[in-house]
This record gives C-alpha cells, structure tokens and sequence, in this order.
C-alpha cells in the first residue's frame, strides 16, 4: 500500500466515525432535535454537498503536510547554522529527538503574546497583508503534487489539475503585493522602506524566474507538473539547462529573501523592516511563511528540473520528492550562513543585469535542444 | 527627509545619534550627535586621589581599556618623573598588544555581524576569548582590568604566561589566515566594502582623524614607531598602511596589525627579564603637567594632567581618537547610500564610552 | 620635512620607515622665534619630540596659520581648557607628522574675558574640540562655525569643569 492509500484509509475511516456518531446523535436526542440532526446528516451526505466535505478534508491534508514539512524545516535552518557557526541548534526541548519540539515551542511562545495595532495603522491593510501573505503562499502549494496518486485531481479522469505550473507561479508572485500593503498600512517610516525594497527587489527577480521556468515548458510540452515530471523520466532537466538551474537557485534565494539576499529584513539597518509593527502570531505568520515559501521554492526546483519524483521505486514516491526538496533547501541553507547581505542596489543590478540575460541564454538553448527534436 | 540611525538602534555599538539626510536612497547630509553617555569623568577625576582614578580610566573605553589605564599610568609617571622597572614594561607592553588584539577582534565581530555575514561574529567572539582568558590569568578579570598601578603593574605574571602566550599567538596566527581567506574570498563583502567611504590623504590629517583610519588612507604615522614610549624601541615590528582609503583598507590595516601585535607579544613575553614589577609611587604628586601619548587601537589616546602639590590632581583632560574621527563622518558618508552608513560607521570602530567620556 | 612616498599600487600594503629629520625642536624653534619675536616666549624642550612654547592669544591664529602652512604641523591633536585661580590657560598639542614633533602651544586669557580666536579654519579637526572646551569650561571661540555644547543637553546651564561648580 503506498502513502495516498494510506491516508486516504485513514481519512475515510475518519468519515465514517464522524456518520456514525451524527446519526447516533440523530437517533438518541429527542423530537425536533433528533429530526434537525438526522436532515442535516442527509444534506450534507447527498451526492452533490460531499465534494464540499472532500475538499475540506484536501484542504487539512494540504495544511498538515504543509505545517509539518515547514516545522522540519525551521528545525534544520536551526541546526545547520548551529553547526556552521560551531555550536549546537536547539538542543533541550525535545532532548531525545534532537530539540525538534523547540518550534513548537516557538510557536505556543508566539501565541500567548499580545498584538498591538499602532492607532494610525489603516485596520483593513494591516489585517489583509499577513491573510494575502499567507493565503496565496497555500494556494501555491496546493497545486503540486507529490507524486503520481497523491494529489489534487480536478476530475476523475484528469491527473492533477490543469496548467498548474501555471498556477503556482501564479499564486507564488503575489507576494510583493501583500508585503507592500503590510509595509505601507503599518505608518511607519522604516517599514514603508523596506516595504518598497522587498516589493523592487522581488519584482525584478520574478522575470529571470519566469523566463526559466518557459524554458523548461518549452522542452516539456506541457504546463502541468505531472507532464513535465513525467517528461523528465530519461534525463533530469538541470543536465540540459544547467544554466537555467543555476539562475532558479538564485532567483529563488532572492524571491524567498533569506541572506544574502535580504536587505528588505535586515536588523541592522532597518531593525526587522516591514514587518516591524506586527507582534504575537501575526509576525509568527510572517516567519512561518518565510519558511513555507523556502519550502515552496524547493518543491518547484524538484519538480521542474529535478526529477520530481523519478526514481528507484524501492522508495515511496513522496519521499523521493520530499528528498530532493530538502537538499534544494539545505543548499541554499549552505549558501545563506556564509555570505554577508548584499546591499540593495547591487541586488537590484543582479536581478536585472546578470541574470536576465543568462536566462534569455537558456532560454535559446532550450529552444534548439526542442528543434533538434532531442526532447 | 533627516532620518535617525539611533540612539536606539540594535547595532549601532553604543549610544549615540547618526542623523542622515537622504534624497531616495542617497546620503547628502549627516550629523552625528553624542554626548548620551556622559558621566563627566574628567570632574570625577578631580575628586579622587591618583590611584583611585586607574579604575575610572578603565571605563574609558571598555572595549579596549588596558590601553588606557596605561595611558593614565604613562601620563603620572611623567608628572611625577618615576622610572619604571624593566620587567613591568615587558608585561604591560604584551597585556596591551593582546588588549589590542582582542579589541581588533571585536570590531571584526561587530563588522561582520553588522554586514549580514554572522559566521564572522561567531567565530571572532570565540578566538577573543582565548585572550580574554590570557588576560584574566594577568588580572583577574575579563573587561576591566584595574591592571596597571603608577610605577608598574599591580601583580606579577602567573607562572605559565609564557608558554601561554606562545600558543596563543600561534594559534592566531593561523586564523588570521582562515579570516582573510573567509572575507577577501566572499564577492559580496568585496562588493560592499571595496570604493565605499573614502577618505583621502589631505582630508584625514586636516579632520584630525588618527588611527587605522589614517593608516589606511597612506599616511604612514604610527606612534608606536614615530614617537615610541615604554620599551617599543627595542621591539621588531613595522607599522602598516593602505594607499586606498575606503573601507575595504580599513579592514586590511586592522588585520595586518594584528599579525604585527602577535609578533611583538612574542618578543615581550621571551625578553622578558626578571626582577622587580612594581614601584612605589609618592602619594602625594608634585605641580606641574605631565602628558602621555598612546597609540589607540582606535587611534591617538592622549592624556594632560595638571598636579597642583596635593594628592589629587587638579586637571585631567582626556583626548579620545573616537571623539575626532566621528566628526569627520560627514565627510565619508556624503553621496553614498543608506546601507553604506553601516560599513562606513563600523569600519571606524566606534566605542562610545571614550567619545563622551 | 615631508617623508611620505610615492603612492604604492591599489590593494599593496606600505610599511613605515623608522627615521626623523635631525633636530627638528631646534629648526621650530628657531622659524616660530622669527615669525613671531615678541609674543612667543617660554620655549622648553621637555622630552625627545615634544617641545612646549607660550604665545599670546592675539596672535593666536596668526601663529596656527604660520605653524600649518610653513612648518608643515598637519594636525591638531588636543585643545585643553585648564581654569587656574587668575587665568584661563588653552593648551594646543599641534603634531608634524613629517618630522614627528610634538608642539604644546599654551595661550592664556584673563578670567573675565575667556574668549579667542577659533582655529578650525586651519585644522577641521579642531571644530569638536572647541565645542568640547565650551561646552564643559565655557570658553568662547570667535568664528567658530557651530558653536554648541556637544557633550550635555541643549538647554544645560552651567560649565562643570569650572571650579565652582560643586556637581
């Protein structure tokens, strides 16, 4: 049995506790009541309401993978700089399991603080930008899949959903815009600065992102992740397009905006930048969709040029994803602890000077591997 | 529009006020402001007697205060006119090069923090406290020292120092190495420091700027050589400088002198001879002035005091590199960036506790 | 007396040379002596590179324009305020970097009238300096270019390096 039936059993069998009990319920409370609950059993049960009930239940599966995956790699970010910088991560909450349980602990930390709303803020702005922050980072995520049979189907026919490449790009892009009204609905000098900065510097480095990515719908034929996987079954696409590879790492790294391409954030100057008059859980939510977009940015490179999930099947599908996606992750880790913080115009110079016409190249290059007919 | 840099601000090291005129992203004017950590310790002075004021002379500049209660020290001995035993100048000459190395490593620390690359500070901390711990064996603590009496040094070295400060210059030696190999090899901090914040020659010795910053723009001045004191003489050591003045050769200047600092270490620890570390100063000082000069991790550390026949000196004044070298800040910053202000302002190793005394 | 080298090439590192002029104490004294005959007075070499002269305060500027311009004293190091119980004495260490000599200029002013000229139209680095002097001993500085306490609040009242100020 692989890991969808696996959760899919569990799922169901979840269901069917959930019936059983509600027409207890039905059955034992009397009169009007027993009769209101046995009617709503049956709306919610009829054929046509069920897909309401299936797509919540995708909707939790996506957010517990999700969470999880972020927690794990919160946990190995930690870690990792611990070890690069000759000492210990987290190491007494969770002493057994190597200090796993210290982000649980971050977060019930986080939970218990008060938020404060600074009385200029513009309420609406202040409360949409960290729900536009995160909602779209979800809607990103929710359109790849983990492997052949662990996924969002649209239809019963289709595998995966249409031109979900597309998609998530999409949804990824939105970003800037939710960072600029957090930024700007905050009333504060500093943070409308790094507002402004964040929103220049991802929107310079979306087009070389995106022109690598055409370069690769190019030689796969199709926009969906499950064609373009399941084109890469010979040849992973990073060997031809190395160069386009390269230029996805590094437009993710400045798209995700860890170091060294984190001037928007950075402490020194402008002391947390845009993010500066959130406090409690809503900075949390910043944090943890940092983390969410890092993992994010590994699912994309994973599934557009390394494979997805190709290979030996003495491994579940999944895990071979989730694989790849952490050594995705751990390089850019790497790159992050050892270089200092690029200042703001020379990033700006990089997104537009350097990488755009490196991606252009690889764009050719694509473009005559296809009327070669190699692919 | 004036933006403030401060006085609360995570990584501005100390307390002061750095206004900046910005038009977009570019500087046109600055205006540092100090004074937020004034404890009026020049009138302090007035009121204690002269071996009560070592400690206070300590808290100058806790980032590097050895050097400066051996200023003190240097300035009542020529007040006083004491000579000082051999052996005590031997073991104050080598406290102040590891003093003056604990303190470069500091600043690199800050800089590298400040810059985003906190590997840097990580591992400039842990190899500050193998000094720090040579230190402590000499004195008994680890950032104050209260070490230097008028006359000598309070004790004598501990039994293993030598040995000790071998090993820890060794050791040095080859992580000054791994650091240039860290930071000259890294793009981006050849980006960021390389052409920012230049000084030039003429405008460094008219703003009075001393120190590092001045070697760095090629003026070869170093008070160590040029006007030595205590028994720098006798030492084998040269004084570097750096034709460009940016920040990239104030980063050069403070690595070459920490390799210089561990080679004159290693002469004072073996030449040291033995004998007597201490003289008993008279308590009560005689009229007249008596002038000391240092040279400062930070720059040029001088001392006046004026004795007036009792045993409290009647004017003690204080001049404090850091004090000058920030009022040139207006020239280094002009036409370049916000985020150049971090380079530029750490690059000049700023302690504030000796700016406003 | 000027001994520094050509520009050695970007990214080198120089080293110092270890040698001074010949008697420069003797060569200062000598040109100072000429330019100003009647108010310099009290030349006294106190130790190898540092040598102490008096002068009085209406030739001050004179004297500092004369010591940058012709001697080559590139750099003011200190300015001192020291408040005696008749006078008010400024002590300037004026430094040669070429010839390594150490100047101590000493001007006096009557306790009334604390007043002189500023020098920061010769040394920028004396504009701190003399905000320092006034802001803590009140000495006031003609021409300067900003003169404002530096070290204790806007507003403050009173000099407290002055004697009678009991803190």
């Amino acid at each position: 049995m692989n890991l969808f039936q696996f959760c899919y059993g569990i799922i169901h069998w979840l269901v069917d506790l959930v019936n059983h009990l509600w027409y207890w319920l039905g059955d034992v409370l009397p009169g009007a009541l027993g009769e209101f609950f046995n009617d709503v059993g049956d709306l919610a049960a009829s054929h046509g309401n069920i897909s309401v009930f299936a797509i919540l239940l995708e909707v939790i599966v996506i957010v517990i993978i999700a969470l999880i995956n972020v927690l794990n790699f919160i946990w190995i970010d930690r870690k990792f700089m611990g070890r690069m910088f000759d000492f210990y991560g987290p190491y007494y909450v969770g002493y057994r399991i190597g200090g796993w349980l210290q982000n649980l602990a971050d977060g019930i930390k986080l939970f218990v603080k008060e938020i404060i709303v600074p009385k200029k803020a513009d309420k609406l702005g202040f409360l949409l930008g960290p729900i536009i922050f995160v909602g779209s980072s979800f809607l990103a995520l929710a359109t790849i899949p983990l492997g052949t049979r662990f996924g969002i189907e649209t239809s019963p026919t289709d595998t995966g959903v249409p031109g979900s490449a597309l998609i998530a790009f999409a949804f990824f892009a939105i970003a800037p815009f939710s960072i600029l009204i957090s930024g700007w609905s905050s009333n504060n000098k500093y943070s409308l600065i790094g507002g402004m900065r964040s929103a220049a510097q991802m929107m310079s480095y979306e087009i070389p992102l995106l022109l690598t990515v055409a370069s690769v719908f190019l030689i796969a034929g199709s926009f969906s992740f499950t064609g373009i996987i399941d084109a890469q079954e010979n040849i992973w696409f990073a060997i031809p397009l190395l160069l386009g590879f390269v230029v996805f790492l590094v437009c993710l790294v400045a798209e995700v905006e860890v170091q060294p391409f984190d001037l928007p954030e950075a402490e020194a100057e402008l002391v947390e930048g845009w993010t500066v008059e959130y406090g409690g859980m809503r900075f949390g939510l910043f944090m943890m969709t940092s983390y969410l977009r890092g993992y994010i940015g590994g699912a994309l490179a994973t599934a557009l040029f390394l494979g997805g999930w190709n290979g030996p099947h003495i491994i579940p599908e999944p895990i071979w994803f989730l694989i790849k996606a952490y050594i995705v992750f751990v390089i850019i880790e790497w790159a992050r602890w050892s270089l200092p913080r690029v200042r703001v115009d020379q990033i700006l110079n990089i997104g537009w000077k350097r990488l755009m016409p490196l991606a252009v190249v690889n764009l050719m290059i694509a473009a005559t591997f296809k009327t070669l007919g190699w692919f | 529009m004036w933006i403030n840099m401060g006085p609360q601000h995570p990584m501005t090291h100390g307390l002061w006020n750095l206004r900046i005129k910005v038009d977009g992203e570019t500087i046109v004017d600055a205006e540092p402001e100090v004074g937020y950590l004034h404890r009026g310790i020049e009138k302090l002075c007035e009121r204690r007697t002269y071996t009560q004021i070592i400690p206070i002379t300590d808290r100058l500049c806790y980032g590097s205060s050895l050097t400066w209660s051996h200023l003190y020290c240097l300035t009542v001995e020529d007040l006083m006119n004491i000579e000082v035993p051999p052996r005590a100048e031997y073991i104050r000459v080598a406290a102040i090069e590891m003093q003056r190395i604990a303190s470069h490593l500091m600043w690199l620390a800050a800089y590298a923090a400040d810059l985003g690359m906190l590997v840097g500070f990580i591992y400039a901390m842990r190899d500050r406290e193998i000094f720090i711990d040579l230190l402590q064996a000499l004195s008994g603590s680890r950032l104050t020292y209260n070490y230097p009496r008028i006359g000598g040094v309070a004790h004598d070295a501990p039994p293993n120092f030598v040995r000790d400060s071998l090993r820890a210059c060794d050791y040095m030696e080859g992580k000054i190495a791994e650091y240039e190999k860290l930071y000259d090899g890294s793009k981006v901090f050849m980006m960021r420091n390389e052409g920012v914040g230049v000084l030039s020659k003429e405008d460094a010795m008219n703003l009075g700027v001393t120190g590092p910053p001045l070697r760095a723009s090629g003026v070869k001045y170093d008070l160590r050589k040029d006007q030595p004191y205590s028994i720098y003489p006798e030492l084998d050591f040269e004084a570097v400088t750096h034709p460009d003045g940016d920040c990239y050769a104030r980063y050069r200047v403070r690595m070459e002198e920490m390799r210089e600092s561990c080679k004159i270490i290693r002469q004072a620890v073996q030449k040291m001879p033995q004998g007597k570390w201490r003289v008993l100063a008279p308590r009560i000082g005689p009229e007249g002035t008596g002038l000391g000069r240092v040279e400062d991790p930070r720059g040029e550390g001088m001392m006046y005091i004026v004795g007036n026949g009792t045993q409290r000196p009647y004017r003690v004044k204080i001049r404090s590199p850091i004090f000058v070298t920030v009022s040139a800040a207006k020239h280094m910053l002009l036409g370049y960036k916000v985020a150049d202000v971090v380079a530029i302002m750490g690059g000049l190793d700023m302690c504030i506790g000796e700016t406003d005394r | 007396m000027d001994k520094r080298g050509a520009g050695a090439p970007a990214g080198a590192i120089e080293r110092a040379p270890t040698t001074v002029g010949e008697n420069p104490e003797e060569r200062t004294f000598k040109a100072l002596l000429e330019a100003f005959p009647s108010t310099l007075t009290d030349f006294k070499k106190l130790r190898k590179g540092i040598v102490r002269a008096r002068i009085e305060r209406r030739d001050l500027l004179e004297c500092c324009r004369y010591l940058k311009d012709k001697l080559g004293f590139e750099h003011i190091s200190m300015i001192s305020a020291v408040e005696y119980e008749n006078r008010f004495e400024i002590v300037y260490h004026i430094t040669c970097y070429g010839s390594c000599l150490l100047l101590e200029l000493i001007t006096q002013t009557p306790k009334d009238d604390p007043t002189v000229e500023s020098v920061s139209s010769v040394w920028a680095g004396a504009n701190w300096q003399e905000r320092e002097s006034y802001d803590l001993m009140g000495i006031k500085f003609n021409n300067h270019p900003n003169l404002e306490r530096i070290l204790l609040p806007k507003d403050f009242m009173y000099h407290p390096l002055r004697k009678d100020f009991k803190g």
